[in-house]
Protein backbone atom coordinates (compact mmCIF):
# COMPACT_ATOMS: atom_id res chain seq x y z
CA UNK A 1 0.00 0.00 0.00
CA UNK A 2 1.80 3.23 -1.05
CA UNK A 3 1.11 6.60 -0.71
CA UNK A 4 -0.22 7.73 -2.94
CA UNK A 5 -2.83 4.90 -2.88
CA UNK A 6 -3.51 5.92 0.48
CA UNK A 7 -3.72 10.01 -0.43
CA UNK A 8 -5.99 8.56 -3.31
CA UNK A 9 -8.24 6.66 -1.45
CA UNK A 10 -8.93 9.25 1.16
CA UNK A 11 -9.45 11.78 -1.93
CA UNK A 12 -12.22 9.38 -2.78
CA UNK A 13 -13.76 9.84 1.04
CA UNK A 14 -13.77 13.49 -0.08
CA UNK A 15 -15.88 12.54 -2.66
CA UNK A 16 -18.58 10.35 -1.25
CA UNK A 17 -18.26 12.75 1.43
CA UNK A 18 -19.33 15.85 -0.55
CA UNK A 19 -22.64 14.24 -1.75
CA UNK A 20 -23.49 13.11 1.64
CA UNK A 21 -23.05 16.56 2.82
CA UNK A 22 -25.17 18.01 0.13
CA UNK A 23 -28.25 15.21 1.02
CA UNK A 24 -27.31 15.95 4.84
CA UNK A 25 -27.95 19.83 4.71
CA UNK A 26 -31.53 19.49 2.63
CA UNK A 27 -32.40 16.50 5.32
CA UNK A 28 -31.09 18.71 8.36
CA UNK A 29 -32.83 21.86 6.96
CA UNK A 30 -36.43 20.19 6.39
CA UNK A 31 -35.51 18.42 10.24
CA UNK A 32 -35.25 21.58 11.32
CA UNK A 33 -38.42 23.35 10.05
CA UNK A 34 -41.13 20.49 10.35
CA UNK A 35 -39.47 17.87 12.53
CA UNK A 36 -39.60 15.02 10.49
CA UNK A 37 -37.27 13.07 8.64
CA UNK A 38 -37.66 13.28 4.97
CA UNK A 39 -37.47 9.31 3.56
CA UNK A 40 -38.03 10.67 -0.17
CA UNK A 41 -34.83 12.41 0.45
CA UNK A 42 -33.28 9.32 -0.95
CA UNK A 43 -35.41 9.48 -4.05
CA UNK A 44 -34.97 12.91 -4.65
CA UNK A 45 -31.77 12.56 -5.04
CA UNK A 46 -32.06 9.34 -7.50
CA UNK A 47 -34.52 11.60 -9.51
CA UNK A 48 -31.71 14.10 -9.75
CA UNK A 49 -29.23 11.73 -11.47
CA UNK A 50 -32.64 10.04 -13.60
CA UNK A 51 -33.17 14.01 -14.35
CA UNK A 52 -29.65 14.43 -15.51
CA UNK A 53 -29.46 11.56 -17.62
CA UNK A 54 -32.70 12.31 -19.61
CA UNK A 55 -31.28 15.72 -20.27
CA UNK A 56 -28.28 14.75 -21.62
CA UNK A 57 -29.32 11.58 -23.79
CA UNK A 58 -32.61 13.14 -25.03
CA UNK A 59 -32.81 17.08 -24.77
CA UNK A 60 -29.67 18.62 -25.15
CA UNK A 61 -26.05 16.48 -24.62
CA UNK A 62 -24.55 19.35 -21.71
CA UNK A 63 -24.03 18.45 -18.93
CA UNK A 64 -24.09 21.86 -17.80
CA UNK A 65 -27.85 22.30 -18.95
CA UNK A 66 -28.08 19.30 -16.62
CA UNK A 67 -26.21 21.00 -13.96
CA UNK A 68 -28.52 24.44 -13.51
CA UNK A 69 -31.48 22.73 -14.76
CA UNK A 70 -31.89 19.85 -12.56
CA UNK A 71 -31.77 21.91 -8.83
CA UNK A 72 -34.09 24.35 -10.25
CA UNK A 73 -36.37 21.23 -11.55
CA UNK A 74 -36.08 19.77 -8.35
CA UNK A 75 -36.54 22.74 -6.38
CA UNK A 76 -39.89 23.04 -8.20
CA UNK A 77 -41.08 19.46 -7.74
CA UNK A 78 -40.23 19.88 -3.60
CA UNK A 79 -42.70 23.26 -3.72
CA UNK A 80 -45.02 21.17 -5.28
CA UNK A 81 -44.66 18.10 -2.62
CA UNK A 82 -44.66 20.52 -0.02
CA UNK A 83 -47.80 22.35 -0.97
CA UNK A 84 -49.93 20.00 -1.77
CA UNK A 85 -48.85 16.93 0.07
CA UNK A 86 -47.41 17.50 3.21
CA UNK A 87 -49.22 20.54 4.10
CA UNK A 88 -52.38 18.76 4.48
CA UNK A 89 -50.82 16.62 7.64
CA UNK A 90 -48.98 19.60 9.31
CA UNK A 91 -52.03 19.64 12.46
CA UNK A 92 -51.22 15.90 13.04
CA UNK A 93 -48.08 14.50 14.93
CA UNK A 94 -45.10 14.25 12.66
CA UNK A 95 -45.09 10.57 12.04
CA UNK A 96 -47.96 10.63 9.33
CA UNK A 97 -45.68 13.12 7.22
CA UNK A 98 -42.78 10.51 7.79
CA UNK A 99 -45.10 7.80 6.46
CA UNK A 100 -46.20 10.33 3.49
CA UNK A 101 -42.60 10.30 2.39
CA UNK A 102 -42.21 6.64 2.88
CA UNK A 103 -44.88 6.50 0.40
CA UNK A 104 -43.73 8.94 -2.11
CA UNK A 105 -40.74 7.26 -1.79
CA UNK A 106 -42.04 3.81 -2.54
CA UNK A 107 -43.45 5.91 -5.95
CA UNK A 108 -40.42 7.46 -7.29
CA UNK A 109 -38.50 4.91 -7.29
CA UNK A 110 -41.18 2.29 -8.67
CA UNK A 111 -41.98 4.77 -11.15
CA UNK A 112 -38.40 5.65 -12.11
CA UNK A 113 -37.66 1.40 -12.59
CA UNK A 114 -41.12 1.20 -14.74
CA UNK A 115 -39.72 3.92 -17.29
CA UNK A 116 -35.97 3.40 -16.38
CA UNK A 117 -35.63 -0.39 -16.16
CA UNK A 118 -33.81 -2.14 -13.18
CA UNK A 119 -30.42 -2.19 -14.70
CA UNK A 120 -29.35 1.40 -14.35
CA UNK A 121 -28.16 3.59 -16.97
CA UNK A 122 -25.23 4.91 -18.25
CA UNK A 123 -23.50 8.20 -17.56
CA UNK A 124 -20.68 9.66 -19.07
CA UNK A 125 -18.13 11.87 -17.27
CA UNK A 126 -19.09 15.24 -19.15
CA UNK A 127 -15.78 15.71 -22.20
CA UNK A 128 -14.75 19.23 -20.64
CA UNK A 129 -13.80 17.85 -17.15
CA UNK A 130 -12.35 14.34 -18.07
CA UNK A 131 -8.96 13.19 -17.46
CA UNK A 132 -6.84 14.31 -14.79
CA UNK A 133 -5.08 17.15 -13.01
CA UNK A 134 -1.51 17.16 -11.67
CA UNK A 135 -2.19 18.33 -8.27
CA UNK A 136 2.30 18.25 -7.69
CA UNK A 137 1.88 15.23 -5.38
CA UNK A 138 -0.35 13.01 -7.74
CA UNK A 139 -2.75 12.82 -10.53
CA UNK A 140 -6.35 13.43 -9.66
CA UNK A 141 -9.52 13.00 -12.20
CA UNK A 142 -10.78 16.79 -13.28
CA UNK A 143 -14.39 15.56 -12.64
CA UNK A 144 -13.62 14.57 -8.93
CA UNK A 145 -11.95 17.47 -8.23
CA UNK A 146 -14.63 19.58 -10.03
CA UNK A 147 -17.57 18.29 -7.79
CA UNK A 148 -15.50 19.03 -4.57
CA UNK A 149 -15.23 22.41 -5.32
CA UNK A 150 -18.71 22.25 -6.28
CA UNK A 151 -19.71 20.97 -2.55
CA UNK A 152 -17.49 23.70 -1.06
CA UNK A 153 -19.03 26.33 -2.89
CA UNK A 154 -22.88 25.02 -2.20
CA UNK A 155 -22.32 24.45 1.05
CA UNK A 156 -20.27 27.95 1.98
CA UNK A 157 -23.31 29.43 0.18
CA UNK A 158 -25.69 27.37 2.11
CA UNK A 159 -24.68 28.38 5.34
CA UNK A 160 -24.19 32.27 3.96
CA UNK A 161 -27.66 32.19 3.36
CA UNK A 162 -28.87 30.72 6.45
CA UNK A 163 -26.34 33.04 8.59
CA UNK A 164 -26.23 36.10 6.54
CA UNK A 165 -29.74 36.42 5.34
CA UNK A 166 -32.91 38.17 6.38
CA UNK A 167 -34.59 34.94 4.87
CA UNK A 168 -32.09 32.53 6.44
CA UNK A 169 -32.90 34.31 10.17
CA UNK A 170 -36.37 33.39 9.41
CA UNK A 171 -35.86 29.99 8.71
CA UNK A 172 -33.08 29.73 11.84
CA UNK A 173 -35.92 31.25 13.97
CA UNK A 174 -38.55 28.90 12.35
CA UNK A 175 -36.42 25.98 13.22
CA UNK A 176 -36.37 26.99 16.75
CA UNK A 177 -40.01 28.31 17.69
CA UNK A 178 -42.28 28.23 14.78
CA UNK A 179 -45.11 29.57 16.70
CA UNK A 180 -43.34 32.34 17.94
CA UNK A 181 -42.20 33.43 14.38
CA UNK A 182 -45.91 32.85 13.08
CA UNK A 183 -46.89 35.30 16.02
CA UNK A 184 -44.53 37.79 15.02
CA UNK A 185 -46.27 38.34 11.63
CA UNK A 186 -43.55 36.24 9.56
CA UNK A 187 -45.38 34.15 7.40
CA UNK A 188 -44.32 31.03 8.14
CA UNK A 189 -45.87 28.64 5.36
CA UNK A 190 -44.04 30.25 2.98
CA UNK A 191 -40.90 29.67 5.09
CA UNK A 192 -41.56 25.94 5.38
CA UNK A 193 -42.18 25.61 1.17
CA UNK A 194 -38.79 27.66 0.81
CA UNK A 195 -37.18 24.78 3.19
CA UNK A 196 -38.54 22.01 1.44
CA UNK A 197 -37.85 23.48 -2.31
CA UNK A 198 -34.18 24.41 -0.85
CA UNK A 199 -33.48 20.95 1.05
CA UNK A 200 -35.19 19.13 -2.39
CA UNK A 201 -33.00 21.41 -4.93
CA UNK A 202 -29.76 20.20 -2.92
CA UNK A 203 -30.90 16.77 -3.04
CA UNK A 204 -31.34 17.22 -6.60
CA UNK A 205 -27.69 18.97 -7.17
CA UNK A 206 -25.95 16.00 -5.48
CA UNK A 207 -27.95 13.68 -7.85
CA UNK A 208 -26.39 15.17 -10.52
CA UNK A 209 -23.08 15.68 -9.34
CA UNK A 210 -23.28 11.78 -8.09
CA UNK A 211 -24.25 10.82 -11.61
CA UNK A 212 -21.07 10.31 -13.24
CA UNK A 213 -19.20 8.40 -10.47
CA UNK A 214 -21.52 6.36 -8.68
CA UNK A 215 -24.33 3.75 -10.30
CA UNK A 216 -27.57 5.22 -11.92
CA UNK A 217 -30.14 3.43 -10.42
CA UNK A 218 -33.44 3.62 -9.22
CA UNK A 219 -32.67 2.27 -5.70
CA UNK A 220 -29.21 4.41 -5.26
CA UNK A 221 -31.00 6.82 -2.82
CA UNK A 222 -32.64 4.95 -0.30
CA UNK A 223 -29.08 3.13 0.44
CA UNK A 224 -27.30 6.78 0.09
CA UNK A 225 -30.59 8.17 2.46
CA UNK A 226 -29.33 5.70 5.49
CA UNK A 227 -25.55 6.77 5.02
CA UNK A 228 -27.07 10.03 6.06
CA UNK A 229 -28.82 9.55 8.79
CA UNK A 230 -25.46 7.99 10.24
CA UNK A 231 -24.28 11.76 9.17
CA UNK A 232 -27.03 13.31 11.01
CA UNK A 233 -26.69 11.24 13.88
CA UNK A 234 -22.75 12.09 14.12
CA UNK A 235 -22.87 15.66 13.17
CA UNK A 236 -25.95 16.40 15.39
CA UNK A 237 -29.16 17.01 13.98
CA UNK A 238 -30.60 20.94 12.54
CA UNK A 239 -26.56 21.58 12.43
CA UNK A 240 -25.29 22.85 9.27
CA UNK A 241 -22.00 22.27 10.76
CA UNK A 242 -22.44 19.57 12.01
CA UNK A 243 -24.25 18.00 8.48
CA UNK A 244 -20.67 19.26 6.63
CA UNK A 245 -18.21 17.76 9.23
CA UNK A 246 -20.39 14.41 9.53
CA UNK A 247 -20.49 13.57 6.05
CA UNK A 248 -16.93 14.48 5.56
CA UNK A 249 -16.22 11.90 8.44
CA UNK A 250 -18.35 9.08 6.63
CA UNK A 251 -16.84 9.72 3.80
CA UNK A 252 -14.12 9.11 4.83
CA UNK A 253 -14.50 6.14 7.89
CA UNK A 254 -15.22 4.38 4.41
CA UNK A 255 -12.25 5.13 2.48
CA UNK A 256 -10.14 3.91 5.08
CA UNK A 257 -12.24 0.98 5.66
CA UNK A 258 -11.90 -0.11 1.63
CA UNK A 259 -8.15 0.11 2.40
CA UNK A 260 -8.27 -2.04 5.28
CA UNK A 261 -11.30 -4.81 4.97
CA UNK A 262 -13.62 -3.73 1.99
CA UNK A 263 -16.50 -6.14 3.07
CA UNK A 264 -16.97 -4.60 6.05
CA UNK A 265 -16.03 -1.04 5.04
CA UNK A 266 -19.86 0.08 5.61
CA UNK A 267 -20.55 -1.75 8.10
CA UNK A 268 -18.18 0.33 10.29
CA UNK A 269 -19.98 3.92 9.94
CA UNK A 270 -22.75 2.03 11.99
CA UNK A 271 -20.71 0.99 14.94
CA UNK A 272 -18.75 4.60 14.83
CA UNK A 273 -22.79 5.93 14.95
CA UNK A 274 -23.82 3.13 17.86
CA UNK A 275 -20.43 4.57 19.57
CA UNK A 276 -21.32 8.46 18.92
CA UNK A 277 -24.87 7.30 20.35
CA UNK A 278 -23.86 5.39 23.55
CA UNK A 279 -21.05 8.63 24.26
CA UNK A 280 -22.31 11.43 22.31
CA UNK A 281 -25.86 11.11 21.69
CA UNK A 282 -26.14 15.02 20.42
CA UNK A 283 -23.69 14.34 18.14
CA UNK A 284 -20.99 16.68 17.26
CA UNK A 285 -22.95 20.14 17.29
CA UNK A 286 -26.35 18.77 17.70
CA UNK A 287 -28.56 20.90 20.39
CA UNK A 288 -29.73 19.07 23.09
CA UNK A 289 -33.31 20.48 22.56
CA UNK A 290 -33.94 18.38 19.74
CA UNK A 291 -34.00 14.52 20.36
CA UNK A 292 -36.33 15.08 23.86
CA UNK B 1 -67.12 -13.36 28.05
CA UNK B 2 -70.28 -11.88 26.47
CA UNK B 3 -71.65 -14.14 24.03
CA UNK B 4 -70.62 -11.68 21.23
CA UNK B 5 -67.24 -12.50 22.05
CA UNK B 6 -67.70 -15.99 22.14
CA UNK B 7 -69.19 -15.98 18.74
CA UNK B 8 -66.82 -12.99 17.06
CA UNK B 9 -63.57 -15.85 19.01
CA UNK B 10 -65.41 -18.95 17.44
CA UNK B 11 -65.72 -18.08 14.13
CA UNK B 12 -62.51 -16.43 13.88
CA UNK B 13 -61.39 -19.97 15.14
CA UNK B 14 -63.69 -22.05 12.72
CA UNK B 15 -62.31 -19.62 9.75
CA UNK B 16 -58.64 -19.84 10.56
CA UNK B 17 -59.06 -23.79 10.38
CA UNK B 18 -60.91 -24.32 7.11
CA UNK B 19 -58.39 -20.69 5.30
CA UNK B 20 -55.47 -22.77 4.18
CA UNK B 21 -58.98 -24.36 1.98
CA UNK B 22 -60.10 -21.82 0.36
CA UNK B 23 -56.30 -19.28 -0.08
CA UNK B 24 -56.02 -19.51 -3.81
CA UNK B 25 -53.17 -21.84 -2.14
CA UNK B 26 -51.90 -23.55 1.17
CA UNK B 27 -48.40 -21.80 1.78
CA UNK B 28 -49.92 -18.53 1.41
CA UNK B 29 -52.64 -18.98 3.97
CA UNK B 30 -49.26 -19.89 5.94
CA UNK B 31 -47.48 -16.41 4.87
CA UNK B 32 -50.73 -14.95 6.23
CA UNK B 33 -50.81 -15.72 9.40
CA UNK B 34 -46.46 -15.69 9.41
CA UNK B 35 -46.84 -11.68 8.66
CA UNK B 36 -49.87 -11.34 11.44
CA UNK B 37 -47.75 -12.52 14.15
CA UNK B 38 -45.08 -10.18 12.88
CA UNK B 39 -47.49 -7.25 12.75
CA UNK B 40 -48.82 -7.46 15.94
CA UNK B 41 -45.58 -7.97 17.42
CA UNK B 42 -44.49 -4.91 15.67
CA UNK B 43 -47.47 -3.02 16.82
CA UNK B 44 -46.85 -3.23 20.53
CA UNK B 45 -43.70 -1.06 19.53
CA UNK B 46 -45.67 1.29 17.32
CA UNK B 47 -49.53 1.12 18.80
CA UNK B 48 -48.42 0.60 22.39
CA UNK B 49 -45.15 2.76 23.26
CA UNK B 50 -45.19 5.03 20.28
CA UNK B 51 -42.33 4.05 18.71
CA UNK B 52 -41.59 4.45 15.08
CA UNK B 53 -38.74 1.78 14.28
CA UNK B 54 -38.21 0.88 11.06
CA UNK B 55 -35.49 -1.54 11.83
CA UNK B 56 -37.81 -4.71 12.54
CA UNK B 57 -36.54 -6.17 9.38
CA UNK B 58 -33.44 -6.62 11.23
CA UNK B 59 -35.49 -9.11 14.05
CA UNK B 60 -37.75 -10.64 11.38
CA UNK B 61 -34.26 -11.22 8.89
CA UNK B 62 -32.18 -12.48 12.04
CA UNK B 63 -34.80 -14.92 13.71
CA UNK B 64 -35.11 -16.68 10.00
CA UNK B 65 -31.28 -16.96 9.22
CA UNK B 66 -30.78 -18.04 12.61
CA UNK B 67 -33.16 -21.06 12.18
CA UNK B 68 -32.47 -21.88 8.31
CA UNK B 69 -28.82 -21.64 9.41
CA UNK B 70 -29.41 -24.14 12.83
CA UNK B 71 -31.70 -26.38 10.28
CA UNK B 72 -29.19 -26.44 8.08
CA UNK B 73 -25.46 -26.56 9.96
CA UNK B 74 -26.54 -27.66 14.06
CA UNK B 75 -29.15 -29.82 14.32
CA UNK B 76 -32.43 -31.22 12.63
CA UNK B 77 -35.12 -30.05 15.03
CA UNK B 78 -37.23 -27.32 13.74
CA UNK B 79 -38.45 -26.17 17.56
CA UNK B 80 -35.07 -25.97 18.03
CA UNK B 81 -34.04 -23.98 15.42
CA UNK B 82 -37.18 -21.70 16.13
CA UNK B 83 -36.33 -21.34 19.63
CA UNK B 84 -32.43 -20.35 18.08
CA UNK B 85 -33.76 -17.93 15.68
CA UNK B 86 -36.11 -16.05 18.86
CA UNK B 87 -32.89 -15.88 21.13
CA UNK B 88 -30.56 -14.60 18.49
CA UNK B 89 -33.52 -11.66 17.46
CA UNK B 90 -34.37 -10.82 21.11
CA UNK B 91 -30.42 -10.58 21.99
CA UNK B 92 -30.58 -8.45 18.82
CA UNK B 93 -33.58 -6.19 19.86
CA UNK B 94 -32.02 -5.84 23.46
CA UNK B 95 -28.43 -4.21 21.62
CA UNK B 96 -30.34 -1.96 19.42
CA UNK B 97 -32.78 -1.29 21.90
CA UNK B 98 -29.95 -0.33 24.72
CA UNK B 99 -28.23 1.50 22.17
CA UNK B 100 -31.20 3.84 20.61
CA UNK B 101 -33.94 3.74 23.09
CA UNK B 102 -33.20 6.85 24.73
CA UNK B 103 -33.85 8.41 21.80
CA UNK B 104 -36.92 9.98 21.01
CA UNK B 105 -38.96 10.59 17.86
CA UNK B 106 -37.10 10.70 14.51
CA UNK B 107 -34.22 9.88 16.06
CA UNK B 108 -34.83 6.69 17.04
CA UNK B 109 -36.56 5.68 13.54
CA UNK B 110 -33.32 7.06 12.08
CA UNK B 111 -30.98 4.66 14.31
CA UNK B 112 -33.30 1.45 14.29
CA UNK B 113 -33.26 1.99 10.39
CA UNK B 114 -29.57 2.02 10.32
CA UNK B 115 -28.91 -0.50 13.03
CA UNK B 116 -31.37 -2.81 10.59
CA UNK B 117 -29.43 -1.93 7.21
CA UNK B 118 -26.26 -2.88 9.63
CA UNK B 119 -27.11 -6.53 9.63
CA UNK B 120 -28.75 -6.36 5.89
CA UNK B 121 -24.83 -5.51 4.88
CA UNK B 122 -23.10 -8.18 6.86
CA UNK B 123 -25.45 -10.94 5.37
CA UNK B 124 -24.67 -9.61 2.00
CA UNK B 125 -20.63 -10.04 2.51
CA UNK B 126 -21.06 -12.83 4.27
CA UNK B 127 -21.91 -15.29 1.55
CA UNK B 128 -20.03 -18.04 3.58
CA UNK B 129 -22.56 -18.20 6.56
CA UNK B 130 -25.73 -16.53 4.55
CA UNK B 131 -25.24 -16.93 1.00
CA UNK B 132 -24.91 -13.20 0.46
CA UNK B 133 -27.41 -12.05 -2.46
CA UNK B 134 -28.86 -15.43 -3.27
CA UNK B 135 -30.45 -16.05 -0.10
CA UNK B 136 -29.96 -18.70 2.43
CA UNK B 137 -30.75 -22.03 -0.11
CA UNK B 138 -32.19 -25.27 0.97
CA UNK B 139 -33.42 -24.57 4.52
CA UNK B 140 -34.84 -28.18 5.13
CA UNK B 141 -38.19 -28.90 6.88
CA UNK B 142 -37.78 -31.99 8.72
CA UNK B 143 -41.01 -33.75 10.67
CA UNK B 144 -41.70 -33.02 14.12
CA UNK B 145 -42.55 -36.51 16.13
CA UNK B 146 -45.27 -37.69 14.14
CA UNK B 147 -46.16 -34.28 12.02
CA UNK B 148 -44.84 -34.42 8.41
CA UNK B 149 -44.04 -31.25 8.30
CA UNK B 150 -42.84 -31.47 4.70
CA UNK B 151 -47.06 -31.09 3.41
CA UNK B 152 -47.99 -27.59 3.09
CA UNK B 153 -51.10 -28.42 4.97
CA UNK B 154 -49.27 -29.79 8.24
CA UNK B 155 -47.26 -26.71 8.65
CA UNK B 156 -50.02 -24.24 8.37
CA UNK B 157 -51.35 -26.03 11.43
CA UNK B 158 -48.62 -26.08 12.98
CA UNK B 159 -47.66 -22.43 12.55
CA UNK B 160 -51.13 -21.86 13.62
CA UNK B 161 -50.78 -23.15 17.00
CA UNK B 162 -47.69 -20.94 17.03
CA UNK B 163 -49.77 -18.13 16.31
CA UNK B 164 -52.47 -18.48 18.26
CA UNK B 165 -50.07 -19.31 21.33
CA UNK B 166 -48.21 -15.83 20.30
CA UNK B 167 -51.53 -13.98 19.99
CA UNK B 168 -52.71 -15.09 23.54
CA UNK B 169 -49.47 -13.75 24.98
CA UNK B 170 -49.56 -10.38 22.93
CA UNK B 171 -53.33 -10.07 23.96
CA UNK B 172 -52.28 -11.01 27.57
CA UNK B 173 -49.20 -8.35 27.68
CA UNK B 174 -51.66 -5.43 26.14
CA UNK B 175 -54.11 -6.01 28.96
CA UNK B 176 -51.29 -5.94 32.01
CA UNK B 177 -50.58 -3.44 34.09
CA UNK B 178 -47.32 -3.34 31.72
CA UNK B 179 -49.40 -2.81 28.62
CA UNK B 180 -51.56 -0.19 30.30
CA UNK B 181 -48.28 1.60 32.11
CA UNK B 182 -47.00 1.51 28.51
CA UNK B 183 -49.76 3.10 26.84
CA UNK B 184 -49.54 5.73 29.85
CA UNK B 185 -46.07 6.67 28.50
CA UNK B 186 -46.84 7.08 24.82
CA UNK B 187 -50.05 9.60 25.79
CA UNK B 188 -48.02 11.49 28.36
CA UNK B 189 -44.48 10.66 29.35
CA UNK B 190 -43.94 13.67 31.81
CA UNK B 191 -46.51 12.59 33.74
CA UNK B 192 -45.53 8.79 33.52
CA UNK B 193 -42.45 9.87 34.62
CA UNK B 194 -42.89 11.97 37.58
CA UNK B 195 -45.29 8.92 38.87
CA UNK B 196 -42.37 7.49 39.04
CA UNK B 197 -42.14 4.92 36.26
CA UNK B 198 -38.83 4.33 34.65
CA UNK B 199 -39.96 4.99 30.73
CA UNK B 200 -37.03 3.49 29.45
CA UNK B 201 -36.72 0.24 30.83
CA UNK B 202 -40.34 -0.18 30.27
CA UNK B 203 -39.55 0.64 26.81
CA UNK B 204 -36.80 -1.73 26.51
CA UNK B 205 -38.76 -4.20 27.51
CA UNK B 206 -41.48 -4.03 25.13
CA UNK B 207 -39.02 -3.54 22.18
CA UNK B 208 -37.36 -6.77 23.25
CA UNK B 209 -40.82 -8.49 23.21
CA UNK B 210 -41.43 -7.86 20.21
CA UNK B 211 -38.06 -8.58 18.87
CA UNK B 212 -39.24 -11.75 20.14
CA UNK B 213 -42.04 -12.84 18.30
CA UNK B 214 -40.45 -10.72 14.80
CA UNK B 215 -37.86 -13.45 15.45
CA UNK B 216 -40.82 -16.14 15.88
CA UNK B 217 -42.34 -15.09 12.67
CA UNK B 218 -39.31 -15.19 10.28
CA UNK B 219 -37.99 -17.97 11.93
CA UNK B 220 -41.66 -19.50 10.50
CA UNK B 221 -40.95 -17.90 7.14
CA UNK B 222 -37.36 -19.72 6.51
CA UNK B 223 -39.31 -23.15 7.02
CA UNK B 224 -42.12 -21.76 4.78
CA UNK B 225 -40.00 -21.15 1.82
CA UNK B 226 -36.98 -23.86 2.33
CA UNK B 227 -35.25 -20.28 2.21
CA UNK B 228 -34.30 -16.97 3.53
CA UNK B 229 -34.50 -14.04 0.59
CA UNK B 230 -31.53 -11.53 1.40
CA UNK B 231 -34.74 -9.11 0.88
CA UNK B 232 -35.90 -10.09 4.60
CA UNK B 233 -33.05 -8.01 6.40
CA UNK B 234 -33.88 -5.26 3.78
CA UNK B 235 -35.99 -1.88 4.88
CA UNK B 236 -38.45 -2.84 2.82
CA UNK B 237 -39.53 -5.64 4.77
CA UNK B 238 -39.34 -3.27 7.62
CA UNK B 239 -41.84 -0.61 5.40
CA UNK B 240 -44.03 -3.38 4.36
CA UNK B 241 -45.04 -4.27 8.24
CA UNK B 242 -45.09 -0.82 9.19
CA UNK B 243 -47.87 -0.30 6.29
CA UNK B 244 -50.02 -3.55 7.36
CA UNK B 245 -49.34 -1.80 10.48
CA UNK B 246 -50.99 1.37 9.65
CA UNK B 247 -53.87 -0.10 7.19
CA UNK B 248 -54.82 -2.26 9.64
CA UNK B 249 -54.85 0.61 12.46
CA UNK B 250 -52.56 1.24 14.62
CA UNK B 251 -52.22 0.23 18.76
CA UNK B 252 -55.79 -1.62 17.74
CA UNK B 253 -54.43 -5.42 18.87
CA UNK B 254 -56.36 -7.01 15.75
CA UNK B 255 -56.08 -4.25 12.87
CA UNK B 256 -52.66 -4.55 12.20
CA UNK B 257 -53.47 -8.65 12.14
CA UNK B 258 -56.06 -7.61 9.41
CA UNK B 259 -53.44 -5.39 7.88
CA UNK B 260 -51.50 -7.87 7.10
CA UNK B 261 -54.15 -10.80 5.75
CA UNK B 262 -55.22 -7.74 3.28
CA UNK B 263 -51.66 -6.31 2.33
CA UNK B 264 -50.57 -10.37 1.73
CA UNK B 265 -53.56 -10.91 -0.16
CA UNK B 266 -53.43 -7.88 -2.37
CA UNK B 267 -49.57 -8.37 -2.86
CA UNK B 268 -50.57 -11.53 -4.31
CA UNK B 269 -53.46 -10.71 -6.71
CA UNK B 270 -51.48 -7.69 -7.81
CA UNK B 271 -48.27 -9.73 -8.69
CA UNK B 272 -50.10 -11.81 -10.78
CA UNK B 273 -50.59 -8.48 -13.05
CA UNK B 274 -47.67 -6.05 -13.19
CA UNK B 275 -44.66 -6.24 -10.99
CA UNK B 276 -44.76 -2.77 -9.41
CA UNK B 277 -45.79 -4.29 -6.47
CA UNK B 278 -43.70 -1.16 -4.48
CA UNK B 279 -45.40 1.45 -6.26
CA UNK B 280 -48.76 -0.22 -5.07
CA UNK B 281 -47.87 -0.24 -1.72
CA UNK B 282 -46.64 3.43 -1.52
CA UNK B 283 -50.09 4.60 -3.02
CA UNK B 284 -51.17 2.68 -0.26
CA UNK B 285 -48.94 4.46 2.19
CA UNK B 286 -50.55 7.50 0.89
CA UNK B 287 -53.87 6.90 0.91
CA UNK B 288 -53.68 5.64 4.52
CA UNK B 289 -52.13 8.34 6.36
CA UNK B 290 -54.13 10.71 4.12
CA UNK B 291 -57.44 9.59 4.10
CA UNK B 292 -58.08 6.97 6.60
CA UNK B 293 -56.06 7.07 9.01
CA UNK B 294 -57.58 4.78 11.19
CA UNK B 295 -57.12 1.84 9.25
CA UNK B 296 -59.06 -0.91 8.54
CA UNK B 297 -60.11 -0.89 12.39
CA UNK B 298 -60.79 2.56 12.28
CA UNK B 299 -63.41 2.24 9.61
CA UNK B 300 -65.38 -0.32 11.38
CA UNK B 301 -65.07 1.18 14.17
CA UNK B 302 -66.18 4.40 12.92
CA UNK B 303 -68.71 4.00 10.02
CA UNK B 304 -70.33 0.23 11.66
CA UNK B 305 -70.47 1.57 14.76
CA UNK B 306 -69.25 -1.75 16.32
CA UNK B 307 -67.69 -1.33 20.05
CA UNK B 308 -64.13 -3.09 18.94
Amino acid sequence: MTAQFVLMQLFNGLILGSLYVLLALGLSIIFGTLGIINFAHGAFFMLGAYIAYTITTYLMPSFWVALIGVPIAMTLFGATCELFLFRRLYALPPLYIMLLTFGLMLVLQDTVRMIYGSMGVPFRTPGSLTGAVNLGFMYYPTYRLFLIIVTAVCSLGVWLFLSRTKVGAMIRAGTDNSQMVDALGINISRIITLVVALGTGLAGLAGVLAAPIQNVRYLMGMDFLIDCFVVVVIGGMGSIGGSILGGLIVGEIIAVGVMVWPPMAHTLIYLFMAVFLLTRPRGLFGREAFHD
Amino acid sequence: MSVVKILILSSVLALAIVFPHIAPYEGLASEVLIFMLFAMAYDLVLGDAGMLSFGHAAFFGLGAYTAGIFLIRVYSSVLLALLGGVIVASIAAFLIGAACIRRRGIYFTMVTLAFAQMFYFIAFKWTGLTGGDDGLQNVPRPDLGPFDLGSELTLYYFILVLVGLSVIVIVRVVNSPFGKTLQALRENRDRAMSIGYDVDRYRLIVFIISGFFSGLAGGCYALLLNFVPLSSLYWTTSGEVVVMTIAGGMGTLFGPALGALGIILLRDIISNYTESWSLFMGLLFMAAVLGFRGGIMGIVRDKLKLPI
